[in-house]
């Protein structure tokens, strides 16, 4: 931890004030809400990958009394219930642009809420019922009938592409959606051409879910009065959703409203509408009666969406110096039944070559549909998937080639001369002292002192290996954000904000900020989110763009703040406004010492004001960011190797990011924690599987689904620098991805260093104890 | 959960009889296993019988050189006995790896025991320990008790009061978890009994099960060095995502190996 002594204002390590009331049990998550005649809903899911929808018959299920309604695709086709408003790719100026190669459109299909045609992912909703209880829609659900032509389905990243694979959407004729080219192939073959070593690698990135601790809950009213629909439930922003509901039920947004209070978990996977909210709202509206549902922990399994799963084939190119020269290779994203999301697919090939200084390179992109939940942008979304590729990819060269792993980081990595760099595939990155960060980590985890470590571990039976990685992460996400400002006179300052927590303290980090810049306490700044009829504008917490783009907003709000008062305080003061100074929460006019909170009670008071500085004291601040963030940093991972079994431990971890500036330490670390506990997750022990046969879901439950737990992992020594952001005007980086981006990388170099006796030199993740058993034990 | 009607009978006769009178009733003791699988609807029962207002079946003595544990008697307090520290620690240890602190402070032994879930923990110990099954009818004898994947001896109204274990003179449990489900891929119960050393591995196969060569080896020198060169004759196993057959083959032998070391380790009683 960078040495911090100041105890409010930013860079204060302040525990989070939400903490008492969350752990308490007095948040207030979606399933906490409830009205009064409350209906319930319960959904029926197709229990097949891939099957046309012959016939629906409901009337056995409608004659259970208490059940109100079933409603299937063709009651939401009747109503004119639109298609969720997927964009599939990230289109902030600052991300790379994915045209195909043959100049086609990138093919994209409606995401009905109720499958009209055919159910493509098991799970998928064929029809929603509506009833009195919760058990009674389940008894309700088991008496409808539905008539399947069950047909061929295909799951597997790689079996997509082949000629034979079964496809998804007919309409396409194929499951690629896409075919782009980045970089540049004709200098990258040239490159390739005259090296002296080739490094290559084919994985699969495997696919896991975001499991936040909430489960996704929605609770609707309609008010036949106004016509309003009131949507309760938790996603990444409420403003968005607001937005995308009122387009799915055909409404104006004003008569949306969304209420969010506390959520328990994104990570990406719930960063959006979702049929089921749509489905609610249609309900509530339709049967004039609020409708509740809330998911149980196996429906989350094959309802929430899914993430990562990128097959990659790369190449390295170097000189025989170790130099690298070009890389190319090809990425196949997985983007499920629908073509939700393909960004995770953009935001990695875009950084191939993360922070290395690699003149050229050329990848090709390939989304494609498959029988299997729709995937999102999860915890650093698309990113954490190339740095493996890319670090593996040093590794595995430096094993092959003869390099020290650490010098040929240390020869290739960009250094601060470099900066701003153009990477390959057109992505300016801002600062940074890469070299800087890679040694303090490599320190912070005594990498020197290994070899002992290993002999001693060796003298135990075990197998230690060390890995480290390189990361850097594009931070870009929706541009634009708001902040509202309001000094109240009784000592209060509300700040209403656009982005809402999920857990990542906003409460206590904004806070922060408008102490710093109004030198309130921080118990006095009340953050206000999550009901659209106060907060008209905000893009939602993803792509490391809270906190960067809520303190610009506070920042400047903050100031226009401090500019009234001093207009203000000159008034009162009979002074010049340009002679007043704010100081320690007070302004000093002709003498006087006013606070903020005397200047706040002045402006409701007086009655010789100018309009403009009437009470409230409030100041707005709404601003487009269309730079992206670079955030970037390096980790050290140490594990051990039981080879009696292939258990494998994680002995030491170690990080150092650079957040720019720390706002709160204590919050960056517990999200470094929560990062690294995903990464490694992914690593070593995540992964949703599907039977390649039958499309079955066959990681339905925490029986078989591996969480990474506490007791899997040591303390960590989790370190950060703070070299300010050149793109950002208070030089803050993002700080909520990094544990996660180069997890997989440094886990699963550290899990093949330990294996390099036994001439292992890559494995795909998850490195469960079975797969080490056989490699140590060479067994297929 | 499908509609079911709840009964609390205060005695074992009243259980017993309100089981007799319904084929679709159910007892239940923790409720940790027989409720998950009604909340998923994957069993459906016209009756509960709940066990917990039954006196006198819970609790951990002494008598006559065995230890007779109620069938109610709930994991943590197996893990936490003084008796069982003393006399059979590796019985406690075992219900401390239980679940979580939530399974531990309500799951039972009775209920675990008659579950015969292939991955449960108990089932070892009750063989390994050569126990007594003392039920509303009858005793019967741990070989006897487990017939199949969640199947045992037990009728339809018979309910388990207490299991009655021998002391052994030396006994160890070795768990590999489950790394989703924490739940056993392999547990290997080995005890040093009067006269021969049994080993009882659950997990691996359809319920749990007996290695006779590896005991015949234990049974003449009780250090894991008798275990070279002996290869074990095993049922087919189980295969699931997490551990295949060939695997789990492999952790059999790795378990007991170290169950055989710690229990070697300890005093003998
Ligand atoms: C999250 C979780 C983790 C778990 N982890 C483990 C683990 O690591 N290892 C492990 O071994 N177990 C584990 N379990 C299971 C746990 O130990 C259960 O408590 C146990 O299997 C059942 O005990 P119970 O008292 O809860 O029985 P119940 O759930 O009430 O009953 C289970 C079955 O036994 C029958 N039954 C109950 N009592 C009697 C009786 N006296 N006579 C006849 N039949 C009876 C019931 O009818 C039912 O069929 C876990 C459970 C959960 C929920």
């Amino acid at each position: 931890m960078a040495a911090t002594t100041k105890t409010t204002g930013i860079g204060a390590a302040l525990r989070r004030k939400e903490d008492l009331r969350l752990i308490t049990g007095r948040g207030e998550f979606t399933d906490d809400f409830r009205e009064a005649g409350q209906l319930y809903i319960y959904f029926l899911r197709s229990p097949h990958a891939h099957a046309r929808i012959i016939k629906i018959d409901a009337t056995e299920a409608l004659a259970l009394p208490g059940v109100k309604s079933v409603l299937t695709g063709k009651e939401l086709l009747a109503d004119g219930i639109k298609p969720l408003p997927h964009h599939v790719w990230a289109l902030h100026p600052a991300d790379i642009a994915m045209p195909n190669v043959d100049g086609s459109e990138t093919f994209m299909a409606p995401h009905h809420a109720i499958a009209v045609d055919k159910a493509r992912h098991v799970g998928e909703i064929v029809a929603m019922v509506v009833a009195t209880s919760v058990a009674l829609a389940k008894d309700a659900a088991e008496l409808i009938h539905v008539e399947y032509d069950i047909l061929p389905s295909v799951t597997n990243t790689w079996d997509t592409v082949k000629q034979d694979a079964a496809v998804v959407w007919d309409e396409n004729g194929s499951n690629v959606c896409g075919d782009v080219e980045t970089g540049s192939r004709e200098d990258t073959n040239a490159a390739f051409a005259k090296a002296a070593h080739v490094a290559r690698i084919e994985t699969w990135v495997q696919r896991v879910t975001g499991v936040p601790m909430e489960p996704r809950a929605a609770l609707a009213v309609f008010d036949e009065g106004t016509g309003r629909v009131t949507l309760t439930a938790g996603s990444g922003g409420s403003v968005r959703l607001k937005y995308d509901l009122a387009h799915m039920l055909g409404m104006k947004s004003e008569d949306v409203r969304i209420i969010m209070k506390d959520v328990g978990g994104n990570f990406g996977t719930r960063g959006m509408i979702y049929a089921e909210f749509c489905l609610v709202g249609w309900a509530a509206r339709r049967l004039k009666t609020p409708v509740k549902w809330t998911a149980e922990r196996s429906e989350s399994f094959q309802s929430d969406y899914q993430a990562r799963d990128l097959a990659v084939t790369a190449e390295l190119a170097l000189d025989k110096d170790g130099k690298f020269l070009a890389m190319r290779g090809s990425n196949i994203g997985n983007a499920g039944a629908h073509t939700s999301n393909f960004s995770p697919l953009q935001k990695g090939v875009e950084i191939m070559t993360s922070i290395y200084n690699i003149p050229t390179a050329c990848f090709r992109a390939r989304p494609v549909v498959s029988n299997t939940l729709p995937t999102r942008p999860y915890r650093s979304a698309g990113r954490p998937e190339v740095m493996f590729v890319m670090e593996r990819l040093i590794d595995i060269a430096a094993r092959e080639f003869g390099f020290d792993r650490v010098e040929l980081r240390r020869k290739n990595l960009l250094h601060k001369e470099d900066l701003p760099f153009k990477n390959p595939f057109g992505m300016i990155y801002d600062n940074g002292d890469y070299h800087a960060v890679m040694e303090q980590v490599l320190e912070l985890g005594d990498w020197t002192g290994f070899e002992a470590r290993r002999a001693e571990a060796k003298a135990r039976g075990k197998l230690r290996g060390i890995g480290v990685a390189n990361y850097v992460d594009t931070a870009t996400g929706v541009p634009r954000e708001r902040a509202e400002i309001t000094v109240r006179p009784d000592g209060q300052v509300d700040v209403i904000i656009g982005t809402i927590s999920q857990g990542q303290g906003h409460e206590t980090s904004f806070a922060q900020l408008a102490t710093e810049f109004l030198h309130v306490p921080e118990d006095k700044v009340n953050i206000i989110t999550g009901d659209t009829d106060v907060v008209k504008v905000g893009g939602g917490t993803h792509s490391g763009r809270g906190m960067r783009l809520a303190s610009i907003v506070i920042w400047k709000a903050s100031n226009e703040i401090i500019a009234k008062g001093k207009r203000i305080a000159a008034l009162m003061a009979k002074a010049d406004p340009a002679q007043v100074t704010f100081e320690k929460g007070h302004f000093h006019a002709a003498g006087q010492s006013l606070s903020l909170f005397d200047v706040a009670r002045a402006a409701s008071e007086r009655n010789d004001l100018p309009d403009d500085l009437r009470a409230p004291l409030y100041a707005m601040s709404d601003e487009t960011v269309n730079e992206a963030a670079f955030p970037y940093g390096a980790h050290v991972c140490e594990v051990e190797i039981d080879p009696a079994l292939g258990t494998v431990e994680i002995a030491r971890y170690s990080t150092v990011d650079d957040v720019g500036r720390a706002v709160n330490p204590m919050i960056i670390h517990g999200q470094t924690h929560g990062g690294i506990a995903q990464g490694v997750g992914q690593a070593l022990m995540e992964e949703i599987v599907y039977d390649r046969q039958s499309g079955q879901l066959m990681t339905g439950s925490f029986m078989d689904y591996t969480m990474p737990r506490a007791d899997n992992f040591p303390f960590f020594d989790a370190g950060f620098a703070e070299i300010p952001c050149t793109t950002h005007p208070l030089g803050i980086r993002p700080a909520g991805e990094g544990g996660t981006t180069p997890a997989l990388g440094v886990t699963m170099n550290a899990v093949v260093d330990a294996l390099r006796d036994f001439g292992v030199t890559h494995m795909d993740m998850p490195a469960t104890p079975e797969k080490v058993w056989r490699a140590i034990h060479r067994k297929a | 959960m499908y509609d079911f009607s709840y009964h609390r009978p205060t005695s074992l006769q009243d259980a017993v009889s309100l089981l007799a009178k319904q084929p679709d009733a159910k007892p239940m003791s923790g409720g940790m296993s027989l409720l998950p699988s009604m909340k998923l609807r994957l069993s459906k029962w016209t009756d509960v019988v709940d066990l917990a207002a039954i006196p006198d079946l819970s609790g951990i003595r002494e008598e006559a050189g065995h230890i007779i544990i109620g069938a109610r008697t709930r994991h943590v307090e197996v893990a936490t006995s003084a008796l069982l520290h003393a006399k059979l620690p590796a019985l406690a240890e075992l219900a401390e790896g239980i679940g979580d602190p939530l399974v531990r402070n309500r799951g039972t032994i009775g209920g675990s025991i008659a579950n015969a879930d292939p991955a449960a923990d108990y089932p070892s110990s009750v063989v390994a320990l050569d126990a007594t099954i003392i039920t509303t009818r009858r005793e019967i004898a741990a070989d006897a008790f487990f017939t199949g994947l969640f199947e045992t001896a037990l009728a339809h109204d018979e309910l388990i009061t207490a299991v009655r274990y021998k002391i052994p003179k030396r006994a160890a449990y070795m768990k590999f978890r489950h790394p989703a489900s924490r739940y056993a891929i392999v547990g290997a119960f080995v005890a040093q009994m009067e006269g021969a050393v049994r080993v009882a591995i659950t997990g691996a196969g359809p319920h749990v099960f007996r290695i006779a060569a590896y005991e015949d080896a234990l049974t003449k020198t009780f250090s894991s060095a008798a275990l070279d060169g002996v290869t074990p004759k095993l049922p087919s196993l189980n295969t699931d995502l997490h551990a295949s057959a060939d695997y789990r083959a492999h952790a059999v032998v790795e378990m007991v190996r170290r169950a055989v070391k710690a229990a070697a380790a300890r005093k003998s009683i």
